[in-house]
């Protein structure tokens, strides 16, 4: 009994494949989805994605989105998916360092703002964690 | 001799175009490949968000936002068209530029501020060339137009809208039904009319309302509210491709074209050709024959 999980994205459908278990960064924090797990339609937040199958585990950096889960198959939809190891850790940095830096005196400049101080660190954390795995 | 000559040139450099077209043709083709698997990738998440609307439906949830509400005020419209960066594709510009033009009047003549937005060269020099003012234009997208590229572009227009700067936005492309058969076509992008053009068919499915088997996190509400939103984006998204894959289409046919064209003239040249050289020869034998008479004489 496996999990089929697909990731995709207005471009592209970029992973295809069977997982063992699946951890999915929700708004909130992190859900792992193992087989037989009840049907879920979720909020994503900026984090990682963990895909297991068998001892390999591949990482993926997940930009919001949705996650929808129904008999064992796992759909994320999100804008972006980047494979941990490729991510731009200095690109990041500059968009943190930018982000924190800007005043933003509206609600919604402020949200914007906070948006993407949290992309960058959801990819921060991502890259440190694969570079120490 | 002369004429021959000349002939002969033509005949040349009308090889030389000959080769040049089909040399697009080709290009065209292979690129047109490219943007289709692009579109249909796209279409995959289209699919996925109208089956996430449909569950959400099912669990009861009237579908309102702000986005999907037509507003009674009419006063400020954005428009945009899309065009392409290159010509040589016979009547894919000029459609959408036609259709836009009339419904650019149409906007004026209704709402009190209406701004343009143009994307692609062939449209902005068309514009310019009949004096309409362009508040802003895009050359970026060429003929694989990137979803991070697209995004800022559907972010400030989310935005716009939201804020009540703008009432509606509406659209002009070449919409791409299948690989015969592209319209230049005008759309209102917002107030969305439906999310992804597809509820019609999630409504003639009988649904039990209030019975879902689906656990929202946190809550359907604001899964709706983060799915409107995205449905919008990858909708603009889709206009992008759907452009695109146009572009490369329009572009194919009318190289093809040329390239029989040239086909046909060659071998009319050709003969022509033939012609001239045979009359030129015969009418040096005359002379020279004429010539052998008059010394015999």
């Amino acid at each position: 009994m496996a999990l089929t999980c697909i990731v995709v994205t207005p471009e592209e459908t970029a992973v295809n494949q069977t997982a063992d278990f699946v951890a999915v960064p929700l708004y909130d924090g992190e859900i792992g989805i193992a087989p037989k797990h009840s049907p879920v339609i979720g909020r994503l937040g900026f984090g990682e994605l963990r895909i297991r199958s068998g001892s390999t585990v591949d990482r993926y950096y997940i930009d919001g989105g949705f996650v929808h889960v129904v008999n064992d198959v796992v759909s994320i939809l999100t804008s972006r998916a980047i494979p941990a190891a490729k991510l731009d850790e200095n690109a990041a940095n500059a968009q943190l360092r930018e982000a924190s830096a800007k005043r933003a005196p509206t609600d919604e400049q402020r949200q914007a703002r906070d948006r993407s101080m949290s992309q960058a660190r959801g990819q921060l954390a991502v890259a440190r964690r694969a570079r120490r795995s | 001799m002369a004429k021959a000559r000349k002939l002969d040139k033509r005949r040349k450099s009308v090889r030389n175009i000959e080769k040049i077209t089909r040399t697009m043709e080709l290009i065209a083709t292979a690129k047109f490949r490219k943007a289709m698997d692009r579109a249909t990738a796209a279409s995959a998440f289209t699919d996925r968000i109208t089956h996430l609307v449909k569950e959400l439906s099912a669990a009861g949830l009237e579908v309102s936002h702000p986005l999907l509400e037509s507003r009674d005020k009419k006063e400020n419209v954005l428009f945009l068209v899309l065009t392409s960066n290159r010509g040589l594709c016979g009547g894919y510009n000029g459609s959408v530029m036609r259709l836009a033009a009339a419904h650019y009047r149409e906007l004026k003549s209704q709402y009190s501020a209406t701004r343009l937005e143009v994307s692609g060269k062939r449209g902005i020099s068309a514009l310019r060339f009949r004096r309409v003012e362009i508040d802003q234009t895009f050359t970026q997208f060429e003929d694989k137009p990137r979803f991070d590229e697209v995004e800022p572009v559907a972010d400030r227009y989310l935005d716009e809208f939201i804020s009540g700067r703008v009432d509606r936005i509406d659209i002009a492309y070449t919409k791409f039904l299948n690989a015969s058969r592209q319209i230049a076509t005008v759309e209102t992008l917002l107030p969305l009319a439906s999310l992804s053009g597809e509820a019609s068919e999630a409504e003639s499915q009988p649904q039990q309302h209030g019975v879902s088997s689906y656990e929202f996190l946190p809550s359907a509400e604001s899964i709706l509210d983060e799915v409107v939103p995205a449905s919008f984006k990858v909708r603009l998204f889709k206009c992008f491709l759907d452009a695109a894959v146009s572009e490369q289409i329009a572009r194919r046919v009318a190289m093809q074209s040329a390239s029989d064209n040239a086909k046909d003239m060659i071998r009319q040249l050709s003969t022509t050709y033939n012609r001239a050289r045979q009359s030129q020869i015969t009418n040096e034998i005359m002379e020279v024959i004429g010539g052998a008479e008059a010394l015999n004489g």
